[in-house]
């Protein structure tokens, strides 16, 4: 009874209690207890005061979405720079360790000794090569190509990778018995497994998965670059972006600005080469009534896609339109 | 505006639960906001159906409208129908760039050339899903859009998803079509079919979980929280993880594709102690098992677990999401074949 009674006395004050508390992390947490509450005690008022709190969280929990992914994006960068150091500062330790190795050998061929180092315990030892040898094998992994014997033959993991950021691992379970077939795989159904297999499995089983590597990874890449595209540029992107399964038909439109006006180009990326993650052809229209002097700018946009990553490209274009 | 038409939008209005209903014609986009807003969703579904009519009328809905709305329907709830999968096979081996503008102009034209009183529509969605809607008339008279079938196709795959329902003999054409359309030689029915269309994805387009064997990424597999009380031993933990262990290798760790059910036909002889001789003739035993479930895959993976199966199950029961197919033909058993003959 006691505890209800400060409950309501406490809910007029809760929305101006949250205003003051900033670092509990947004003030969406504070608000339900005080709309709940505040519902028990005023019933018939509960639906306009709803309406401007509800809106006041939503734009609370977007401004602290927005807030959370900035926040993301600065600490994976400052996680890859402190890498990126951590990589050097061991290359550093690394060369020293080598040359005080190289010292010492030295030291011991010019005495004539060899001196027996403190041996250390065979725990740590098979704790040391455990760990090296789980080393070795993620290091296998993240060269894209890596396998585990099976009972009957191999399992192949084929990891793809764009640019630095690791994508989508797809799989084979080959069987080496009575002669190499494939038993099942995770591998898409629009990349032509069947070809590249009726090709090399037989003959040259590293050529086939080298190939299929290919193939996976430029689709990866093509695949990364159109979701980019989407995410990163939706506003300039008049419609939606049309793709195929394979990523490599993209048809897209964005408008171009001249004298005041602006002009839809339709851009039609063609991705002529499975293994490839750039386009063989870029070809861009406009309407009819546009001026000549666009197809200057048509020719570098185009140009542009067809040397740079998409998304790249795009960038490109839209920091020249907004500096004109 | 065709009262045949206003009809068949209060219809298709009417199947939609009534939560959705707004949703709906939002995406559907005939309908400006300034009209939805008029519409009291507080109604009976009958009074909310005849009001959208209204509003269709007033702004002359057509065909191509009223099957849009159709398709979107559909796209909502494709459980409610039956999806059985086609496999389309070609020779070359040229890269098909697929042009869906391409697509839609020899698929109507192929369908038109043989049959001109149809209506088809084209819907395309994120994830590379061509919806096609197709209602079916006669020589003699216009299409029935009550008389539909729906194909969905993902470009570049040699799958296609069909739910006829009704007329089957236009089937036929409807393969043709496709099979032009797409580059392709040849068209066959697998052996697959199920209300739900994302698990028959999922399965032909090998997007299941399937155990492989790895070093890395290691599975580092949290065990589930055993009961802490020291009191209580389990007996039979060597034979639980045991199963556990082959439940794992078989169906992997991941959600099963959802299938209605899994169909066996026998034909096989009757094998029975001679001095019964239940049969004068000797003729293969026909008989048919069915495998029903909500979920039948998710219920033979729980069969080991909960003591109703032994493990390792049948192959006949784990192999149908590999071989993609839940209608099995089982033959006599040939004398010098060591394992038991299924027939495609």
């Amino acid at each position: 009874e006691e505890e209800k009674s400060s409950e309501k006395r406490k809910a007029p004050w809760g929305r101006a209690l949250a205003t003051a508390s900033p670092d509990r992390g947004g003030l969406t947490s504070a608000f339900p207890p005080a709309r709940g509450s505040r519902g028990k005690m005023e019933e018939g008022k509960t639906y306009p005061q709803d309406g401007v709190l509800a809106y006041l969280e939503t734009l609370e929990a977007q401004a602290h979405e927005l807030a959370l992914k900035q926040q993301e994006e600065e600490q994976q960068e400052k996680k890859l720079n402190r890498l990126k150091a951590r990589v050097q500062e061991l290359r550093a330790r690394r060369d020293e360790l080598r040359a005080k190795v190289e010292l010492q050998e030295k030291k011991l061929v010019d005495k004539g000794v060899v001196t027996d180092p403190a041996q250390p315990s065979p725990q740590t030892v098979l704790e040391w090569k455990i760990k090296s040898i789980k080393a070795m094998l993620q290091i296998f992994h993240l060269t894209g190509i890596s396998g585990k014997p099976t009972k009957q033959g191999v399992c192949f993991c084929i990891s793809t990778a764009y640019e630095g950021t690791y994508l989508a691992s797809y799989y084979l379970d080959i069987l080496t018995k009575p002669e190499v077939r494939i038993q099942r795989h995770s591998v898409p159904v629009f990349i032509p497994l069947e070809q590249i297999a009726k090709k090399y499995l037989q003959t040259d089983l590293r050529r086939f998965l080298s190939v299929l590597w290919e193939h996976l990874n430029a689709y990866a890449g093509r695949r990364y670059q159109a979701e980019q595209l989407e995410e990163r540029f939706s506003e300039h992107i008049e419609g939606t972006l049309q793709k195929n399964s394979l990523c490599n038909l993209l048809v897209f439109s964005y408008n171009v600005s001249r004298n005041g006006q602006s002009f839809p180009f339709t851009v039609r990326l063609l991705y002529g080469d499975l293994c490839g993650s750039l386009p063989t052809e870029a070809t861009i229209s406009c309407t009819p009534g546009a001026p000549a002097s666009l197809a200057e700018t048509a020719a570098a946009h185009s140009d542009a896609f067809r040397r740079l990553a998409l998304h790249r490209a795009f960038r490109s274009l839209v920091d020249a339109k907004q500096s004109q | 505006m065709d009262e045949i038409i206003a009809e068949y939008i209060r219809r298709t209005v009417l199947k939609i639960p009534r939560d959705e209903i707004m949703a709906v014609l939002q995406k559907w986009g005939f309908l400006s906001e300034a009209q939805l807003q008029t519409i009291n969703f507080r109604q009976t579904k009958e009074s909310i159906s005849h009001s959208v009519a209204q509003l269709c009328e007033e702004n002359s809905a057509d065909v191509k409208q009223a099957a849009v709305l159709d398709i979107i329907c559909n796209h909502m709830y494709p459980n409610k129908r039956v999806w059985s999968v086609y496999q389309m096979n070609k020779t070359g081996e040229e890269t098909d760039f697929f042009d869906f503008a391409d697509f839609k102009k020899k698929f109507k034209r192929r369908i038109q050339s043989a049959l001109k009183n149809v209506t088809i529509s084209f819907r395309e969605y994120e994830d590379n899903a061509i919806w096609i809607r197709i209602a079916w008339g006669t020589p003699y008279t216009k299409a029935n859009q009550y008389k539909t079938s729906y194909v969905v196709y993902h470009s570049q795959t040699p799958y296609v998803f069909i739910s006829a329902s009704v007329l089957k003999s236009n089937l036929p054409l409807l393969c043709q079509a496709l099979v032009v359309a797409s580059n392709y030689h040849d068209i066959r029915e697998m052996e697959l079919r199920s209300h739900c269309l994302n698990s028959l994805k999922d399965i032909v387009f090998k997007r299941f979980s399937q155990n492989f064997q790895t070093y890395y990424p290691r599975q580092e597999r949290s065990l589930p929280a055993e009961n802490v009380d020291l009191r209580i031993t389990n007996e039979n933990k060597n034979e639980k993880e045991r199963i556990q262990r082959l439940n794992l290798e078989v169906f992997g760790d991941g959600p099963q594709p959802k299938l209605d059910f899994a169909q066996y036909k026998l034909e096989t002889m009757f094998k029975s102690d001679p001095k019964l001789d239940v049969l004068e003739k000797k003729e293969p035993f026909r008989c048919l098992v069915k495998f029903s479930s909500p979920h039948l895959l998710e219920s033979l993976k729980s069969l080991a677990p909960a003591g109703l199966a032994d493990a390792p199950l049948s192959p006949l029961l784990t192999c149908i999401p590999q071989k993609a197919r839940n209608y099995f033909k089982i033959r006599e058993r040939k004398s010098f074949l060591p394992e038991s003959f299924v027939s495609p």
